[in-house]
């Protein structure tokens, strides 16, 4: 049995399967509607397996029902940004997708990661056609938002982004919530690292960091950060690491916040999210969440 | 390749080396003065070579001279702590272990960077200071990263999250007195008041002070070395490739937190020149209190030391 499939054998779902291959997390089958571009990604990858030591195989499927049969599945289906595109402005593009997929993966007993954008929306989708448990449905946006924050934060002050850990909450969009309180350079808070000006500017290029992706390649989104980002999330699932990683998943009354996909840090396990810790955050704060929730809402309504 | 060179090829050594090898970090000399042991175990290690496909080489010697233009010295050499015996008695026997070895770094690796690891850990790296003569920053002690992984992994236990995920600063003398800083401590990013209740966190807090004699209790007949070693490997790391990390580590200050002339261990910036910078953290009285007292109790070590030290 394969333990993690890949949904779409684009940037993100091939990049992904190579992250993982060389953490050596598990096998994996690589699903595509073109089954010649997973095919031959699948068998790419693997004939660098006896270079870069692969213990575990990568398998192109033409059966997407295959996918069921793992512990861990990553949707990474659906068209990505192109230069001036809006993260929204995908979708409408996505969204029949993500409920035909969501709708297919009812009674799927692991736990789903979801990269295709705009993220938090089709977490949110995705959880409702398949019926799954809200802890097992979960989305990019807060890892791959913390990612950068953390080379942001360490090119800034010349030290390895390694030993940083940083929180980034809300909605993966402008509105997005980089929380220095609660970001740490080995347990120093970056509050005490960095003056008022400097937060100021991280947060903003934090902020920034996806269009600035877009906007300088003018062909194509990022893709390693939301590969290395899933991959994150992946190993946590797979090898029931208890991390904390912020992620998005419904919130279910989180800050009085209800059936919308965001993120938040949360400990995550073989089960999903085994535990979701929240920050405390200001009034200003708690009113973007509120309003970045009402949007999608708005959003989600439309269908 | 850079070139890094264990002196004391025992339990810490030997597996420092071990995790060095396995990262494949750098070349490594292991030295030690029993016959055939260094040479032994450096043999054993490149047995596992095509096993564990190591691209770095390991070479063991009795004689210094092997130490050539190392790049990192680590100096593990000394008596390991018994049960029931203090860090302190075994001051005067390591005291001269240490300033041989120093004497032989001055003389075969004069740009090395310098990690002590032997204990009383704040005393020997005085010891190293002093007999190399080397520049301040390239001398450091081992000791917050071994105090601060012993709290990361109380810390982790008691939440049930992943260890790596806790970071954790303890400032202060490898000793009974360390300065465990919960403020400066966090689980992914939470401050670990936010997850743990203050009764439990002073109970992590104890129990890693005495994190090194729980050890030895479990053990009767020996101390720990795989959390020192890994410990060590992680400091060599930071300078081999210069990674400009930051963590605690015993460093020679020069009046930051109010003491001079003292190896204490304080939050650093580790790179290639070895400590490249003291982080100056906003203490709370007490915290303040809590590191005078462990200064006091290094320097009453330091005092210990004029005594039996005859400069050579």
């Amino acid at each position: 049995m394969a333990h993690i499939g890949i949904l779409g054998a684009g940037n993100v779902g091939a990049n992904t399967a190579f992250f993982l291959a060389e953490r050596n997390i598990g096998d994996i089958i690589l699903y595509d509607i073109d089954i010649g571009v997973a095919t031959g990604k699948a068998l790419d990858l693997m004939e660098a397996a006896p270079i870069r030591g692969y213990q575990y195989g990568i398998h192109p499927v033409e059966d997407p029902g295959a996918l069921l049969e793992t512990s861990c599945l990553v949707v990474a289906a659906g068209a990505g940004r192109q230069p001036g595109m809006r993260r929204e402005d995908l979708y409408e593009r996505n969204s029949d997708l993500i409920d035909t997929i969501g709708a297919s993966l009812k009674g799927y007993e692991g736990v789903v990661v979801v990269a295709t954008e705009p993220v938090d929306l089709m977490v949110q989708r995705l959880q409702a056609a398949s019926g799954l448990a809200w802890s097992h449905v979960l989305g990019v946006g807060g890892v791959l938002n913390s990612t950068r924050l953390r080379h942001i934060i360490a090119r800034r002050l010349g030290l390895t982004a390694e030993s940083i850990t940083a929180t980034v909450i809300g909605r993966h969009s402008e509105h997005m919530q980089p929380l220095l309180e609660y970001t740490r350079v080995n347990g120093v808070p970056a509050t005490v690292l960095l003056d008022e000006e400097e937060q100021a500017a991280v947060v903003q290029e934090t902020r920034n960091a996806g269009d600035l992706i877009v906007d300088m390649s003018q062909r194509a989104s990022s893709y390693y950060g939301p590969s290395a980002a899933v991959t994150d999330i992946v190993q946590a699932v797979i090898w029931n690491s208890h991390r904390i990683l912020p992620v998005s998943f419904s919130w279910q009354g989180h800050y009085g916040i209800q059936g919308v996909a965001m993120s938040l840090p949360a400990v995550l396990g073989s089960s999903g999210i085994e535990r979701v810790l929240e920050p405390q955050i200001s009034q200003d704060v708690l009113r973007v969440l509120q309003q970045s929730a009402q949007d999608m809402q708005t959003l989600l309504a439309k269908g | 390749m850079k070139k890094v060179s264990v002196i004391g090829a025992g339990n810490v050594g030997a597996t420092a080396v071990y995790y060095i090898a396995e990262k494949n970090i750098a070349d490594i000399v292991m030295v030690d003065v029993v016959p055939g042991m260094p040479q032994g175990k450096a043999a054993d290690f490149m047995h596992a070579a095509p096993s564990r496909n190591y691209h770095v080489t390991i070479a063991g010697s009795n004689d210094f001279e092997a130490i050539s233009d190392s790049d990192v010295v680590v100096m593990t050499a000394g008596m390991a702590r018994k049960p029931g015996m203090d860090r302190m008695d075994l001051l005067k026997i390591n005291v001269n272990i240490a300033k041989q070895a120093a004497d032989a770094i001055a003389r075969y690796a004069p740009n090395a960077v310098v990690i002590a690891v032997s204990n009383p850990l704040d005393v020997i790296a005085m010891v190293c200071l002093r007999e190399s003569g080397f520049a301040l920053k390239r001398v450091i002690g081992m000791a917050g990263i071994l105090d601060s992984t012993r709290f990361q992994y109380f810390i982790a236990e008691a939440l049930g999250v992943l260890p790596a995920d806790v970071n954790a600063m303890v400032l202060g003398g490898h000793g009974d007195t360390m300065v465990p800083l919960p403020r400066y401590s966090s689980v992914g990013g939470f401050a670990l008041s936010e997850l743990l209740d203050s009764e439990t966190i002073t109970q992590l807090v104890d129990r890693t002070r005495t994190g090194g004699a729980e050890i030895v209790k479990h053990l009767k007949t020996g101390s720990a070395y795989y959390a020192p070693a890994a410990s060590t490997a992680k400091m060599v790391e930071a300078v081999v490739k210069d990674e400009k990390r930051l963590v605690a580590a015993s460093a020679y200050l020069r009046g930051e937190y109010g003491h001079r002339d003292i190896f204490l261990g304080v939050p650093v910036l580790l790179g290639q020149n070895g400590v490249e910078k003291v982080f100056e953290l906003e203490l709370s009285p007490a915290e303040q209190e809590a590191l005078d007292e462990s200064a006091r109790q290094v320097k009453e070590g330091v005092k210990n030391l004029e005594e039996i030290y005859i400069p050579g």
